[in-house]
């Protein structure tokens, strides 16, 4: 139960820059979700956090309390290992046992026995506890793991993909019963993750990583709905955020965007204008979802835009159809029963109050539509 | 039908042919071993004439084992091979920790260079460790012995205990000390019992490397000290060899390393397979 905070930590690897000029803070309490690509140095920040990497530079702060030159065993934190790191010559109960047995966190062995029994039944793994590591498949290793993170109170939990080698149906199960067990027992903890769904679900706040560097900090609705950039847009939701090329035009007093190869004026939403008028170039970037694009095989007036049916992927509840309009792909979200043929002519329309825009060049966030609603969060903090 | 039967004669070959093969190189391996037996109870006017029959006798026994200081030989060799293999594995296994875990400048080149030390022939070496060894008064001592016996142990050791800790991940050890183990808790509850099998195995052949080691304690030990490899070598005189005591002692020399290979060989096989394959 601690604040964890980050000041200008910066860590090498020989001439590699894992983790450049990093500040973040985690409040007490907080479900914080580490999110970004593989190697942006989600990774080396827990283990930076938990003492089995020491950064060139900066502070690691827990609880206020510098803690650079403390050894990782003093630091009272928890950690879910990617790889599992169990002990292969364990099995499964001194496994999970282990951080209690140690003279540090020492407990008695009834005590042990009720916390393993506690984790354990949690976990689905209570028929495996005399199995040896290498017995275990690599989602029931996971779950071992997880367990060994789990029995301890520490200040923070930091868990590296805890769920990724579960099945579907395990881990959102799983997802869950940390979600519960978080609120329930108020604990800190730092939570790495490339899943944007288990993202957005689990995190109070999320941090988006990338070379190193944190993108944005925020809650998951900030993320999906005023992503920083390009790049953090592209992060959340699926199928992926349409980004389109488009062209600033001024007329007098009005704003409007086409697409290249389209004479379609897209109108932007009211209270966006004027930040779209100020903007320095008129090369705008249009963020568009797939489930605010309409589609039609009629042409229903002259605001639609005319495409063909590239690709029709149904996936249970929706069905994500490609469109190819000009040169561009884009994704739109229909309906599950939406039958299209390849090539196909289709009609679609853009929803612009919903339209996020980026700066051309940069690819930083300009602005959308209702801003005040999805940063209040922010404001407040 | 004449296929079938072909197979047939076949699924009786294959195992007859494995058999006789293995026979033939078991035998290929241990005849030496029997011969010496044989010779060892063979009188020295039997010694030439006779190849199975012949009248057995503790003559060489009783001469080896009662008319001489092989005891002593023996004791002695047991205290300086195992003194090796001790000072090998307490100084060795960190060695191949840090060549395993940390990264240093050259550090592939030191392990070549430990790697190296098994290369030169102990003969070429000899003369300058002796002069080196009388200015210093090290010559015919323990100390001497043991020192220069790390020349053959400890580079094996170091080879196939670090290809064993390059197999464990570093996560395990962070791990265990997230979980509140300080590193000397994890050094030995955690990464010994993982590197046992190789450990073992490595130090069982050094062991046997040190005490069947020649060309060393023949230059480096004097009165004081004999191993049994100098020993054995008295029985052959100048005027008569004596190869009945010589078999004698060579099949007492054999024992303590046959028993503890035999204890321990489920480690052995394992122990040397399976780090190698990373290392």
């Amino acid at each position: 139960m601690a604040q964890i905070e980050l000041q200008g930590i910066t860590k090498k690897f020989g001439d590699v820059t894992a983790l450049s000029d990093i500040d973040l803070t985690v409040r007490d309490n907080e479900f914080f979700v580490l999110f970004g690509p593989a190697g942006a140095g989600k990774t080396t920040l827990l283990k930076t956090i938990a003492g089995a990497e020491f950064p060139e530079q900066g502070l690691v702060k827990i609880d206020g309390q510098i803690m650079n030159h403390t050894e990782s065993k003093d630091r009272n934190v928890s950690m879910v290992f990617e790889n599992y790191a169990l002990y292969p010559n364990l099995s499964v109960y001194d496994n999970i046992a282990s951080p209690m047995r140690s003279k540090l966190y020492k407990r008695d062995e009834d005590y042990i026995r009720q916390s393993v029994d506690k984790v354990t039944n949690m976990m689905k793994i209570n028929h495996l506890l005399e199995r040896k590591p290498s017995q275990l498949s690599n989602g029931q290793r996971q779950r071992v793991a997880l367990g060994r993170c789990l029995v301890r109170n520490p200040n923070v939990f930091l868990m590296d993909e805890p769920l990724a080698h579960l099945d579907a149906k395990l881990r959102h199960f799983m997802r869950g019963e940390l979600k519960e067990m978080q609120t329930s027992i108020n604990s800190t903890t730092i939570y790495v993750t490339h899943d944007y769904m288990e993202a957005m679900s689990l995190a109070d706040r999320i941090a988006v990583l990338n070379h190193g560097r944190i993108i944005q900090t925020g809650t998951a609705q900030e993320m999906y709905y005023t992503p920083r950039n390009e790049f953090v847009a592209c992060l959340f939701g699926e199928p992926e955020i349409n980004i389109l090329e488009a062209r600033r035009q001024v007329n007098g007093a009005d704003v409007y965007l086409t697409l290249p190869g389209q004479s379609v004026k897209l109108l932007p939403a009211e209270d966006t204008a004027a930040a779209l008028r100020e903007a320095e170039t008129d090369n705008i970037h249009i963020g568009m979802r797939g489930n605010d694009i309409s589609f039609a095989f009629e042409k229903n007036g002259d605001d639609w835009i005319e495409g063909s049916v590239y690709a029709n992927e149904p996936i249970g509840n929706k069905v994500i159809m490609t469109v190819k309009v000009g040169d561009i792909k884009i994704a739109v979200t229909c309906p599950n029963d939406t039958a299209a043929d390849m090539d196909q002519t289709v009609y679609i329309k853009f929803n612009m109050v919903n339209a996020i825009y980026f700066h051309g060049e940069t690819q930083e966030f300009i602005i959308r539509n209702n801003m005040s609603r999805y940063t209040k969060d922010q404001q407040e903090g | 039908m004449n296929q079938h039967k072909q197979k047939g004669i076949m699924r009786i070959l294959e195992p007859v042919g494995r058999n006789l093969g293995l026979t033939l190189f078991a035998m290929f391996a241990l005849f030496p071993l029997i011969w010496m037996v044989i010779c060892a109870f063979k009188s020295d006017a039997q010694m030439y004439n006779t190849v199975f029959r012949f009248t057995p006798t503790l003559e060489n026994f009783r001469a080896v084992l009662i008319g001489s200081d092989y005891f002593r030989a023996f004791f002695q060799n047991l205290l300086v091979a195992g003194g090796a293999v001790i000072v090998t594995v307490i100084a060795g296994v960190p060695c191949a920790y840090a060549l395993a875990r940390y990264n240093f400048r050259k550090k592939e080149d030191v392990a070549f260079q430990i790697l190296s030390f098994k290369f030169a022939p102990e003969i070429m070496v000899i003369l300058p460790i002796f002069l080196i060894f009388q200015k210093i008064g090290i010559y015919d001592t323990y100390l001497g012995l043991i020192w220069v016996y790390q020349l053959i142990t400890m580079p094996l050791l170091i080879w196939v205990v670090r290809g064993y800790f390059e197999d464990i991940s570093v996560e395990v050890e962070q791990a265990a000390q997230l979980d509140g183990y300080t590193w000397y808790e994890v050094f030995f509850k955690t990464l010994i019992p993982l590197i046992k099998p190789g450990l073992v195995a490595s130090a069982l052949l050094a062991f046997i490397f040190a005490w069947n080691s020649f060309t060393f304690p023949l230059i480096l030990s004097g009165s004081k000290i004999q191993t049994i490899t100098i020993t054995a070598l008295r029985y052959i005189a100048s005027d008569t060899v004596h190869y009945g005591q010589v078999a004698v002692a060579s099949t007492i020399a054999v024992l303590p390393e046959v028993i503890v290979a035999l204890f321990i060989q489920k480690h052995l096989v394992r122990g040397l397979s399976f780090g190698a394959v990373k290392g």
